[in-house]
C-alpha cells in the first residue's frame, strides 16, 4: 500500500510547507501542521489493521545512493513492531501540535516550532518504518538536531542554549559508535537493508574483527554499536545527561521527547535487530548491565528531586532503562509493551504538567500552591504513572526471562532491580503527587488518616486480581501479535508463572506506595533518614551522583585544554615557527650572499667587464675617426661597436643605437605610465604583470617555434 | 554556429571570464562593473550548466575534448577535456562565482573594477585547471590563481593582511616549485610529453614513481592542505575579504584533491599505492588536528578555516583508500564542502560588513536582530558538521564506507573528527546566535534580499547533496570506475567485499 508512505510524507510535507511558506502562514502555522499530523494518525491506524490482516509490507520509495557495488534504496518496511509504534508517535504528536497551538500561541516563533516538531514526527515515523540502516541512522541524526532546534527555542535563555548544545554533542559522541556500526554493518553484510542483514546474521557467527591483538566477534560489536546510540537517543547511564537539560524546552516538547520520539528511539533500535542481538550475548550481557544500572539511578535520583519536570524526566530514564533491561534479558517483546504504556502515559503526565506550570508560571517545586482545577489532571497523571508502569512493567520480562536466558544468576539480579524499580517507581510518583499538592490534596489527606484503613483492603485487592487477570489477557494477545517481527527466542510464551508474578509486582508496588505515604505523614520518622549513610546518599543522589561534573572533568575539559594547547604550541609554536625560522634563514642567507658574493665578486666582475667594453669602444672608435682605411679592421670595429651597443647605451651612432633609442621610448613611456598609476596601487601591479607574462608567452612562443 | 558552439564547448566557458575581464576594462562606473562582473559570472555559470547537461555519464573517458598545438617543439597542447571529477568541480566553481560577485557588491567600495577583475580571473584560471588535459597548461594556471588570491588580500583584507598575503604567496610558491619537479620529472619519464591521457599509459619504473609522486604530493598537499602543511590556511583565509575566502576555501583548496586524482592516481599508481598508508593516517591526523584547533578559536572566521583542514582530511582519506566509495566521496565531500564552507564564509562575511568583527566574543543571541542570518548560518553550520540529508555528510558517509574496508580503526578515529566538528560548530552558534542580546547588538539589520539570494542557492545545493547525492554519483560512476580499473596496483592493496 503505497498510500502509507504518506505516514511520515505528511509530517515531512508540513516542515516543508512552514519551513518555506513564509510568514504567511505566521500564526495559523498549527493549521498545517495538526491536519498533517492527524491524517498521519488515521493513516497509522489504518497501517495497523492492514500488518494485522495481511503481514508486513515494504514500499519501496527512491535509490538515494549508487556507488560501485553499493546501492542504497530507500524503502518504507512496515512490519508489526512498526505498525505498534506509528499510533503511539503520530498519535502522540497530534495531541501535542493539538495542544501547543493553544500552549505557545503568541511566541515569537511560532511558525518555526510547528515546522520543527513536524519534522521530529516525521524523522521518528521513517526511523521506525525505514528498512535500511543507513536511513535509520539519518533520521536518529535528525532527530538529534530537531532535539536541539526545539530545545534552543526559547533561545534568549542562556541555559536553554546550554542545554541545547549539550543534548546534541552527548548524543553526537553516542552515535560515534552508532555510525561505526553501521559502517561495520556494510563492511560485514555488504548490504545496508535491514532484512538482508538479519537473514545474513547466523551465518556470519564467529566472523571476528581484529584490533590491537584483540578479536571480537563483529555481530557482537555490531549489537555493542547499536547499545552505543541506544545510551545517547534513550538517555542511559552515562549518557543520560542531556534529558533532565532537555527540559529547557516548551513542555509539549518534552512530551515529545519522552513519549513519542528520541528517547524511544533505543528500544526500538535494539528490538528491531532483535535477531542480530540475540546472536551476540555479551553484548546482551552488557545491554542488560546498562539498562539495570540506569533503571534503579534513575529511580533514586528521581526520588531526590524537587522539580517535577526534573522528577519526571529522571523517572523517563528509569522507564527507559527498564525497558533497555529488558532487551538485554531477550525480552524484546516487553520491552515494546512498555514502550507502548509508557509512551500514553508520559504523554499525558506531560502535558497536564504543563497546564500545571502556564498556571504557576514557570517551573514547579514543592510547595507550589496549584489552583485545584489544573491539579486534578496532574494529580490523575501521577496517580497512573505510581500504579500502572510497574503493571505493565512485570506482564512480560518474567514470562520473557525464563526462556531467554538460563542464568541463574541473571534471573537473580532480574527479579532483584525489576522489584526495586517498581518499588521506587512506587514511591517517587506518589511523592511527587504529594509534593505538588501538598496543600491541596495533602490536606485532604490528612484531614482523612484512614485513607487506607483496612476496609480499603479488600477493594484493592480486587483491584488488583481484576488489572492483573486484563494485564495477563493483553500481553497474550500483544506477544502472539509482535512474534513475527523479533528474533524467534525472544517470543517462546509460557504463561504459567505470570499471574504470580504480577501479583507480586502489584504488592511491591502497593508497598511503594504506602511507603512514600508514611513518609510524607511524618517526614520527621522516616526508616533510616536520620542515619549518616542515608544522608550521604542522598546528597550524592541529589546531584546525580556528579555526573555532569564528571563528564566536564574527563571529556569537555581534556579536550578544550588539549585543542588549546595544540594551537598554542603546536600549531603557533612549532609550525608556524618553523616556517617563519625558514623565511629568516632564507633572508640571512639572502643577505650574507649580498655582502659576500654579490658585492665583491660579481658587482666588481660586471663592472670589469663593462668598463673593459666601454674601454674599448672608446679605443675603437678613436680607432676608426683617425682614418683607417683597411676594410677588414673595419669591419671588425664595427662589428664590435654593435655588440658593445647591446652592452652600453652610449654608443648611438650605428644602427643598433636607433633600436636601442626606440626600445628605450617605449620603456620610458611605461615607466612614465606607471609612474602616471603610481606606485602600489592595483592598477600599477596590474600593469607590470600584463607586461611580464606577455613578454614571457612571447618569448616562450618565439623559443617555441 | 551551433555545432562551433558544440565543438568548443569548454573554450568558450573558459573564454567567458578573460572575455568579461576585458569588457570591465572599458565599463564606467562602479555600479555597471558589478552588474557586468554578474553578468559574465552567470554566463558562465550558465555555460557549465550546459556542460553538465550534455555531460554523458556512461562515456568513460575525457569528453568535449579539444586539442591544438601550441608550443610543439616542447609537444606543449593546449587541450581540455572534461570527466566527471572535472565537471563536479567546474560546477562548483562557476557556481561560486556569481556568489562571489554578490557578495561583493555593497562591502568593496574602493577599486570595484579591479577587484572583479581579479574574482574573474581567478574563476577563469580555475576553470582551466579544473579541465585542462596538458600538464603545462594545469601548471601554469595553477600559478596563474595565485596571482589574483594574492592581490586580493593584501589590498582589500583584513588588519593582518600583508604578513597574511606574503605567506599564502611563499608557501603557494614552494608547492608550485616542488610540483614543477614533480611535472618535469614525468614529463622527462613519458617521453617528453605533458599529455596527462597519454601518460597514464605509460610504464614508469618503480623507484622513479616514488621520488616523483613525493614532489607531486608535497606541492598538492600543500595546496589542500594537509596537517602539517597547513600553516598558510588559517591567516589566508581570515585576513582575505568574503569573496576571497569563499574562493579559497570553496575552490582552491580542491585543486589540491583534483591534482591527487587527475595525476598522481592514473600515472603512479604503484607509488600511491605505497604511500597510500601513510597518507590515511596523515589525513586523520589531519580530521582531528583541525577540528581540535577549531575548538580552541575565538575568531569565526579562523574557525571556519581551521574546519576546512578537517575536512579536507576526507578527501584524502576517500581519495586513498582506492575504491569507488572512497573516491566518489572524495569528490562529493570536495563539492558539499565547496557549498557549505563558501556559504559558511559568506554568512560571516555579511556579519562583518555589519559590525566589523570577526571575534566569536563580540557577538551573542544574534537570534532576535537577526533570525534570517542565524536561520542561514546554522544550516551551513549543520551541513558542515554533517548532519544527515545534508551534502557533507553523504561525502564523510561515502569516504568511511571507502575506508572501512582498510582497517575499522580509521573509521572510528576520522567519526571522532566529525564530533568534534558538532562540537565546535554548536558551541559556535550557542556564542554567537542564541543566549541573550548585546545591547549594541539589538539594532543590527537583518539580511537583506541580496543577501538572502546569495545563500539561497547554497541551500538548496546543500540539500541537494544531501538527499538526491545520485544527481553527482550518476556523473561521476563511470569515470572513477575507469580510474580504478587503470591501476591495478591501487586495487590490490583495498579489498571491497564482494568485488
Amino acid at each position: 500500500m503505497p498510500l502509507f508512505a504518506l505516514i511520515p510524507g505528511l509530517p515531512l510535507a508540513a516542515f516543508v510547507i512552514l519551513a518555506v511558506g513564509g510568514r504567511r502562514f505566521a500564526d495559523a502555522s498549527h493549521r498545517v501542521g495538526i491536519p498533517a499530523v492527524g491524517l498521519s494518525f488515521a493513516l497509522s491506524i489504518a497501517a495497523l489493521a492492514e500488518v494485522a490482516r495481511n503481514g508486513a509490507l515494504s514500499i519501496p520509495l527512491y535509490r538515494f545512493l549508487d556507488v560501485g557495488g553499493l546501492v542504497v534504496t530507500v524503502g518504507l518496511y512496515a512490519d508489526q513492531l512498526t505498525v505498534l509504534l506509528l499510533p503511539l508517535i503520530t498519535g502522540v504528536s497530534f495531541v501535542v501540535h493539538v495542544y501547543s497551538a493553544r500552549y505557545m500561541t503568541g511566541d515569537p516563533r511560532y511558525r518555526k516550532f510547528f515546522a520543527v516538531i513536524g519534522l521530529f514526527t516525521f524523522a521518528m515515523t521513517m526511523l521506525v518504518m525505514s528498512d535500511n540502516l543507513l536511513v535509520t541512522y539519518m533520521c536518529w541524526e535528525v532527530m538529534g538536531i530537531c532535539s536541539y532546534l526545539l530545545i534552543s527555542h526559547w533561545a534568549h535563555r542562556r541555559e536553554a542554549a546550554q542545554a541545547a548544545t549539550k543534548a546534541f554533542l552527548v548524543n553526537a559522541v553516542a552515535d560515534v559508535g552508532l555510525g561505526f556500526g553501521v559502517v561495520l554493518t556494510f563492511a560485514t553484510y555488504g548490504t545496508f537493508n535491514i532484512q538482508e542483514i538479519l537473514a545474513q546474521a547466523p551465518a556470519m557467527q564467529g566472523q571476528t574483527l581484529g584490533a590491537f591483538g584483540f578479536e571480537i566477534e563483529r555481530n557482537t560489536l555490531i549489537a555493542l554499536c547499536l547499545l552505543s546510540g541506544a545510551i545517547g537517543k534513550s538517555a542511559q547511564v552515562p549518557m543520560h545527561v542531556w534529558l533532565p537539560y532537555a527540559m529547557e524546552a516548551p513542555t509539549p516538547v518534552s512530551a515529545l521527547i519522552h513519549a513519542a520520539t528520541m528517547v524511544n528511539a533505543g528500544p526500538f533500535l535494539l528490538a528491531r535487530l532483535s535477531p542480530l542481538v540475540l546472536l551476540a550475548p555479551s553484548a546482551m550481557a552488557a545491554i542488560a548491565v546498562v539498562g539495570a544500572i540506569t533503571a534503579l539511578y534513575g529511580a533514586l535520583v528521581s526520588l531526590t528531586q524537587s522539580d517535577i519536570k526534573r522528577l519526571l524526566a529522571y523517572s523517563t530514564i528509569s522507564q527507559i532503562g527498564f525497558m533497555i533491561f529488558a532487551c538485554g534479558v531477550g525480552a524484546f517483546g516487553a520491552a515494546i509493551f512498555h514502550l507502548l504504556a509508557h509512551g500514553f502515559l508520559k504523554a499525558y503526565l506531560f502535558l497536564s504538567t504543563g497546564e500545571s506550570l502556564r498556571a504557576t508560571g514557570g517551573h514547579a517545586h514543592e510547595g507550589h500552591s496549584v489552583p485545584a482545577g489544573r491539579a486534578r489532571s496532574l494529580a490523575a497523571g501521577a496517580l497512573l504513572l505510581a500504579c500502572v508502569p510497574p503493571l505493565v512493567l512485570f506482564s512480560g520480562p518474567y514470562e520473557q526471562l525464563w526462556n531467554a536466558q538460563n542464568a541463574p544468576a541473571a534471573q537473580a539480579a532480574f527479579w532483584a532491580v525489576g522489584l526495586a524499580a517498581v518499588f521506587l517507581t512506587a514511591v517517587y510518583a506518589f511523592r511527587g503527587v504529594f509534593a505538588l499538592f501538598g496543600e491541596t490534596v495533602g490536606k485532604s489527606v490528612q484531614a482523612r488518616p484512614s485513607l487506607f484503613s483496612a476496609a480499603h483492603l479488600p477493594v484493592v485487592a480486587i483491584c488488583g486480581v481484576a488489572v492483573t487477570a486484563l494485564l495477563s489477557g493483553v500481553w497474550a494477545e500483544f506477544s502472539e501479535f509482535l512474534r513475527p517481527a523479533l528474533g524467534a527466542r525472544s517470543v517462546e510464551t509460557e504463561a504459567v508463572n505470570l499471574t504470580l508474578a504480577l501479583s507480586i509486582s502489584l504488592v511491591v508496588a502497593f508497598l511503594g506506595w504506602c511507603f512514600a505515604y508514611y513518609c510524607h505523614l511524618r517526614p520527621a520518622a522516616v526508616p533510616f533518614g536520620q542515619r549518616e549513610w542515608v544522608k550521604t546518599a542522598y546528597v550524592l543522589f541529589l546531584n546525580k551522583l556528579y555526573f555532569d561534573e564528571i563528564h566536564q572533568a574527563i571529556a569537555v575539559n581534556p579536550t578544550l585544554r588539549v585543542s588549546r594547547w595544540l594551537l598554542r604550541q603546536l600549531d603557533d609554536r612549532i609550525i608556524n615557527r618553523t616556517v617563519h625560522e625558514v623565511g629568516t634563514v632564507v633572508r640571512g642567507g639572502a643577505r650574507v650572499l649580498e655582502g659576500s658574493a654579490e658585492s665583491r665578486v660579481i658587482d666588481p666582475a660586471v663592472t670589469g667587464v663593462a668598463s673593459l667594453v666601454t674601454g674599448t669602444a672608446r679605443w675603437l672608435e678613436r680607432l676608426t675617426e683617425t682614418g683607417l682605411t683597411d676594410r677588414g679592421p673595419r669591419a671588425a670595429a664595427t662589428l664590435l661597436i654593435r655588440i658593445s651597443g647591446w652592452l652600453w647605451q652610449a654608443v648611438d651612432r650605428q644602427g643598433t643605437g636607433a633600436t636601442l633609442r626606440r626600445a628605450g621610448r617605449v620603456e620610458d613611456e611605461t615607466g612614465e605610465a606607471l609612474q602616471r598609476v603610481g606606485p602600489r596601487t592595483l592598477r600599477h601591479h596590474l600593469v607590470i604583470i600584463v607586461c611580464w607574462l606577455s613578454l614571457a608567452i612571447g618569448l616562450t612562443y618565439l623559443l617555441a617555434n | 554556429m551551433t555545432s562551433l558552439f558544440t565543438e568548443h564547448l569548454i573554450t568558450s566557458l573558459i573564454a567567458v571570464p578573460f572575455v568579461g575581464i576585458a569588457v570591465l576594462f572599458f565599463v564606467r562606473g562602479d555600479v555597471w562593473v558589478r552588474r557586468v562582473a554578474l553578468a559574465v559570472s552567470m554566463v558562465a555559470l550558465g555555460l557549465s550548466g550546459v556542460l553538465w547537461w550534455r555531460f554523458d555519464p556512461s562515456i568513460e573517458g575525457m569528453q568535449f575534448v579539444e586539442r591544438t598545438g601550441w608550443m610543439e617543439n616542447f609537444n606543449i597542447q593546449y587541450a581540455v577535456g572534461v570527466d566527471g571529477i572535472s565537471l563536479i568541480l567546474v560546477l562548483l566553481t562557476t557556481l561560486l562565482g556569481p556568489l562571489c560577485v554578490l557578495a561583493s557588491w555593497t562591502s568593496i567600495e574602493s577599486k570595484v573594477r579591479a577587484y572583479m577583475i581579479l574574482i574573474l580571473l581567478v574563476e577563469g584560471a580555475m576553470i582551466v585547471v579544473f579541465t585542462a588535459l596538458d600538464l603545462f597548461l594545469f601548471f601554469m594556471l595553477w600559478e596563474v590563481t595565485m596571482v589574483p588570491m594574492y592581490f586580493m588580500i593584501i589590498l582589500w583584507g583584513g588588519p593582518g593582511r600583508i604578513q597574511a598575503g606574503l605567506k599564502f604567496v611563499l608557501y603557494s610558491l614552494t608547492g608550485s616549485l616542488l610540483l614543477l619537479v614533480g611535472i618535469l620529472g614525468l614529463y622527462l619519464q613519458t617521453g617528453r610529453s605533458f599529455d596527462m591521457q597519454a601518460m597514464a599509459g605509460h610504464v614508469i619504473p618503480e623507484d622513479v614513481q616514488i621520488w616523483i609522486f613525493a614532489f607531486l604530493f608535497l606541492g598538492f598537499a600543500i595546496k589542500l592542505p594537509m596537517v602539517p602543511f597547513h600553516s598558510w590556511l588559517p591567516d589566508a583565509h581570515s585576513e582575505a575579504p568574503t569573496a576571497g575566502s569563499v574562493i579559497l576555501a570553496g575552490v582552491l583548496l580542491k585543486m589540491g584533491g583534483y591534482g591527487f586524482l587527475r595525476i598522481c592516481l592514473p600515472v603512479l599508481p604503484e607509488a600511491a599505492a605505497e604511500f597510500a598508508p601513510y597518507i590515511l593516517w596523515l589525513s586523520i591526523v589531519g580530521i582531528i588536528y583541525g577540528g581540535c584547533l577549531a575548538l580552541a578559536q575565538s575568531d569565526l572566521k579562523k574557525l571556519v578555516a581551521y574546519s576546512s583542514i578537517s575536512h579536507m582530511g576526507f578527501v584524502t582519506l576517500g581519495i586513498f583508500a582506492f575504491n569507488e566509495q572512497g573516491i566518489e566521496g572524495a569528490v562529493i565531500q570536495m563539492f558539499a564542502h565547496g557549498i557549505s564552507t563558501g556559504a559558511l564564509f559568506l554568512a560571516i562575511g555579511f556579519l562583518y560588513d555589519r559590525t566589523h568583527s570577526r571575534m566569536i566574543g563580540d557577538y551573542s543571541g544574534l537570534q532576535k536582530p537577526m533570525p534570517r542570518f542565524v536561520i542561514l548560518l546554522s544550516i551551513f553550520a549543520m551541513a558542515s558538521f554533517g548532519l544527515p540529508g545534508m551534502g557533507n555528510f553523504t561525502g564523510e558517509f561515502l569516504v568511511l564506507l571507502g575506508t572501512s574496508f582498510g582497517g575499522m580503526l580509521k573509521v572510528l578515529l576520522a567519526m571522532s573528527g566529525i564530533v568534534l566538528a558538532a562540537a565546535y560548530m554548536l558551541w559556535m552558534l550557542q556564542r554567537v546566535a542564541l543566549g541573550k542580546t548585546r545591547a549594541s547588538l539589538e539594532s543590527l539589520p537583518d539580511l537583506n534580499t541580496r543577501e538572502v539570494f546569495t545563500l539561497a542557492p547554497l541551500v538548496v545545493g546543500v540539500f541537494v547533496v544531501g538527499l538526491i547525492p545520485g544527481t553527482l554519483t550518476k556523473k561521476l560512476d563511470s569515470t572513477v570506475k575507469g580510474l580504478l580499473e587503470r591501476s591495478p596496483a591501487m586495487i590490490e592493496s583495498s579489498s571491497p567485499p564482494g568485488g
